[in-house]
């Protein structure tokens, strides 16, 4: 791999190991991430049916620039994604390795799969066949995060006028979260924990408003 | 119809192993676009891939309002005594209104002739009709319009098919390169018990599993080692053929190398050969391996029936297997 | 000789020209066998070994009331080959296997034989080439005892299954014994007729699973369905093919010809071909309908 390439994960080993001193609080991801697969499922409700023919899968996914892992469980009713610190103690069907860029551009269809593999910047180990089930289910989907998290939140009872300006503030903010996590994870900062700590302060805050402001749409009740 | 510049520019024919697949295809320029039903009526009966009757019916909607064919893969081997879902998926595929179907088996082939007279018929790859005596008899006893030629033949051995044999030809232009011949091949069977032939899969991922040793990942199928890649070694499917195995007290690829077909600089010369068509493979590739093949053999296809050459398309590499690409058999020091 | 056909199948190795006379020789003169196969299957470069003994060996089978059937190419690839098979398949008089379409298309209209290179996995298949005058089908090697049984009880022709050697797994026009001695296909200085039983094939961990003859791909287990003949005859399977291999054949055709007789029991056949081939491991997994190279105990359903 190429030091300057695109796909290199971000953060170094010495980040990644001072990131491990100060536990992240993975709280805040909670509702972003319930907003996500929420918004996903409404949009493509059969996309995960071929991954009932393995059960309930579980699948870590391990974007090998953050300290903590995903666990999706795409056959289970509502489908559950949730983050975790480690998947140790998870009895994982597979496990999906990479680069987060690489994971969302995956998630997106903007890069295939198999030539991620091929270049090993995507490990896969477990059940391989359930593997290439999610990748196809997604990949056939077409999932395109924001717009589809912007369709999901828009008509929060808007007035139609005001939909498209709430959309584009949504978005802004989605954007600006995200950011934020990334800075926090990948910035500077990091050298200075109380810097960091602010900025997770602040994106705790800020997540907590948009948790608000969803509800009653994340949950199908 | 997407823009063809001459009428002698070769028709690029494009994989869907999905409906997104399939616009993605459109969308990037495919002339036509091939896909299978999802079952194992298809040689890519692959988790999570292939159409339903009703994905088939929307593709055929989106495909045709632009102009784009779409041809349905029947391309495996009836089972002994179960012919049914076979003739269902011709049956279906005539009347939803696919443009041709992709056969291999004599069977069915001739089924398709008496039930469907209608129906344009393409002699798959899988069916390995290698000689102009082969393709003669498919299209004597069975009026086939098309031969998939399978991926043995040189550059030469095609024209000479195409000089004789009164019939399109259709060639793989880039992708995933069988070394055997297509069709009568027993490894995956012999290792894993699912045959391409009769289940439509080759080295199956139920029986595939990656394991990292420290920085060395080991692949495995079945119970067999195929292969190891040091950390950032290209790797490639887990296929038997492209494996790294003990012969004669060497240890190397020793049917082939992890690598992709690549015929970006031969289009002028397959022209040449009297090629109708070109095959991308890929039909357990994302979307966005499709609309980046596509788009890229859509321009040198072009140029090509300018007269242009078409220069290497460097963006190519990072989809390729084992990070490799050959001519592979239409270059005869390949064999 | 009984109501089952055993065949030995046509030679896949590249032997040397004594070496092949001494073995068809003694075939003639001693094993229970009713028809021999002969001809090149793998590679048309080494026809030319065979062919100045050929009529001496086919007087000498036919002498001993042997029926001969001429095997073909399985990959026909030049026009060379074409002409080759033609001139073959004009022959008045000669029963021809043929092993790809082609030579299946030339054979229109007279009885021929199709051999296991062949893809006849289904009914209509079948029923198509015995229209066109195929009297007998040996079946491809990857077929389970499910399909086997459709296809003998079609009674549409006579069926064989291979029950001995080496299962023929793969054909490429690139030769890998070539290959593997680091030499092109042209000047391929015939390295296969170092290996009179294929070339061993290791996994990287040391586990032999297949064996490189030129062209050809085969099986590191040898396919041995002495346990199954019983039931394969039931089902309506009319012939079992043996594969040469280099070893005494003539003792292992006695082997299957007292088991289709019903004077040997499949576990003493068994130990028997086990010593025979050196004990080398058996398969009939392909049979079963599980992975070709398992040796599964049991009876078939």
């Amino acid at each position: 791999m190429k030091p300057d390439s695109p796909m290199t994960p971000p953060l170094s080993p010495t980040l990644l190991a001072g990131m491990a001193l100060r536990p992240l609080p993975l709280a805040p991801l909670r509702p972003i991430l319930a907003l996500v697969m929420a918004a996903v499922v409404k949009r493509h409700p059969r996309m995960f049916d071929p991954l009932r023919d393995f059960g309930d899968p579980v699948f870590v996914i391990d974007p090998v620039d953050l300290p903590f892992v995903f666990v999706l469980r795409p056959a289970a009713q509502p489908v559950g994604l949730r983050a975790e610190r480690t998947a140790e103690g998870i009895a994982a069907t597979a496990t999906i390795r990479g680069p987060l860029p690489v994971l969302l551009d995956l998630l997106e269809g903007r890069i295939d799969g198999d030539a991620m593999f091929f270049s090993r910047e995507l490990t896969i180990s477990g059940d391989t066949e359930a593997v290439l089930a999610l990748r196809n289910s997604v990949d056939g989907a077409g999932v395109e995060l924001v717009p589809e998290l912007l369709s999901f939140l828009g008509p929060l009872a808007v007035p139609a006028g005001k939909a498209v300006d709430l959309a584009a503030r949504v978005a802004r903010r989605f954007d600006d979260d995200l950011q934020l996590l990334t800075d926090a994870l990948t910035g500077p900062g990091l050298r200075r924990v109380e810097a960091q700590a602010a900025r997770i302060r602040a994106l705790e805050e800020r997540i907590a408003k948009l948790e608000k402001r969803a509800k009653g749409k994340v949950s199908p009740t | 119809m997407n823009a063809t510049p001459s009428s002698k520019a070769m028709e690029l024919v494009c994989p869907a192993g999905t409906p997104a697949a399939l616009r993605a295809a459109v969308d990037a320029g495919a002339d036509a676009v091939y896909l299978g039903f999802r079952d194992a009526t298809n040689a890519r009966n692959f988790p999570g891939l292939n159409f339903s009757r009703e994905d088939l019916k929307e593709g055929l909607a989106y495909a045709h309002g632009k102009g784009t064919k779409v041809f349905v893969a029947i391309n495996t081997f009836p089972a002994a005594g179960e012919p049914g879902p076979w003739h269902g998926a011709v049956d279906d595929a005539a009347m939803l209104g696919a443009d041709a179907v992709i056969l291999a088996d004599i069977g069915l082939i001739d089924y398709a002739a008496r039930k469907h007279p209608d129906l344009r018929r393409h002699l798959s790859v899988q069916a390995s009709a290698s000689s102009i005596e082969a393709i003669a008899f498919y299209v004597r006893e069975f009026g086939i319009r098309r031969a998939v030629l399978p991926r043995v033949l040189t550059v030469a051995e095609i024209a000479a098919i195409n000089a004789a044999a009164p019939v399109e030809t259709e060639v793989f232009a880039f992708g995933g390169l069988c070394v055997m011949a297509e069709g009568r091949c027993s490894l995956s069977s012999y290792v894993t018990g699912q045959s391409p032939n009769i289940c439509g899969v080759c080295s199956p991922a139920s029986h595939v599993r990656y394991e990292e040793d420290g920085d060395t990942m080991v692949s495995r199928l079945g119970g067999i080692t195929i292969n190891t890649f040091d950390r950032d070694e290209p790797a490639g499917y887990p296929t038997l053929c492209k494996g790294r195995f003990v012969a004669n007290g060497e240890t190397g690829y020793l049917f082939e190398e992890p690598t992709s077909l690549n015929t970006l600089q031969i289009l002028p010369d397959l022209m040449k050969a009297g090629v109708t068509a070109l095959k991308i493979e890929g039909r357990q590739r994302g979307r966005a391996y499709v609309a980046q093949v596509v788009s890229e053999f859509r321009k040198a296809v072009d140029a090509a029936a300018r007269g242009q050459t078409v220069a290497a398309a460097v963006g190519l590499d990072a989809v390729t297997e084992g990070g490799r690409q050959t001519a592979g058999a239409y270059r005869k020091s390949w064999h | 000789m009984g109501g089952v056909r055993l065949t030995l199948g046509p030679l896949l190795f590249n032997w040397a020209a004594d070496k092949r006379r001494d073995f068809y020789f003694r075939i003639a003169d001693e094993a229970p066998v009713d028809t021999v196969c002969l001809g090149e299957v793998v590679c048309s470069k080494r026809a030319s070994v065979m062919e100045p003994d050929l009529p001496e060996i086919v007087e000498r089978l036919e002498a001993a009331g042997k029926e001969v059937v001429h095997s073909t190419l399985a990959l026909v690839l030049s026009g060379a080959e074409m002409e080759q098979i033609r001139g073959l398949a004009q022959e008045p008089g000669f029963l021809v296997e043929a092993n790809d379409v082609s030579t299946a298309a030339l054979l229109r209209g007279r009885p021929h034989v199709i051999g296991p290179y062949v893809n006849v996995y289904n009914e209509g298949t079948l029923a198509y080439l015995a229209r066109q005058g195929a009297a007998r089908v040996c079946l491809p090697v990857e077929l389970s005892a499910s399909a086997i049984g459709v296809l003998a009880g079609a009674g549409l022709a006579e069926i064989e299954v291979m029950a001995f050697g080496r299962a023929p797994l793969a054909i490429s026009a690139r030769c890998y014994h070539a290959r593997a001695h680091g030499l092109h296909k042209d000047g391929c200085q015939y390295v296969c007729d170092r290996d009179p039983d294929g070339m061993a094939v290791e996994s990287l961990t040391g586990q032999e699973f297949l064996a490189v003859n030129g062209l050809q791909t085969l099986s590191h287990s040898y396919v041995n369905l002495a346990g199954e003949v019983a039931s394969l005859l039931k089902m309506g399977v009319r012939g079992l093919r043996l594969s040469p291999h280099d070893l005494d054949m003539v003792a292992v055709a006695g082997v299957f010809r007292a088991l289709a007789e019903g004077t040997l029991e499949a576990g003493a056949a068994f130990e028997r071909l086990g010593t025979l081939a050196d004990d080398a491991p058996f398969s009939n997994g392909f049979l079963h309908g599980v992975e070709g190279l398992r040796l599964v105990e049991g009876h078939l359903e």
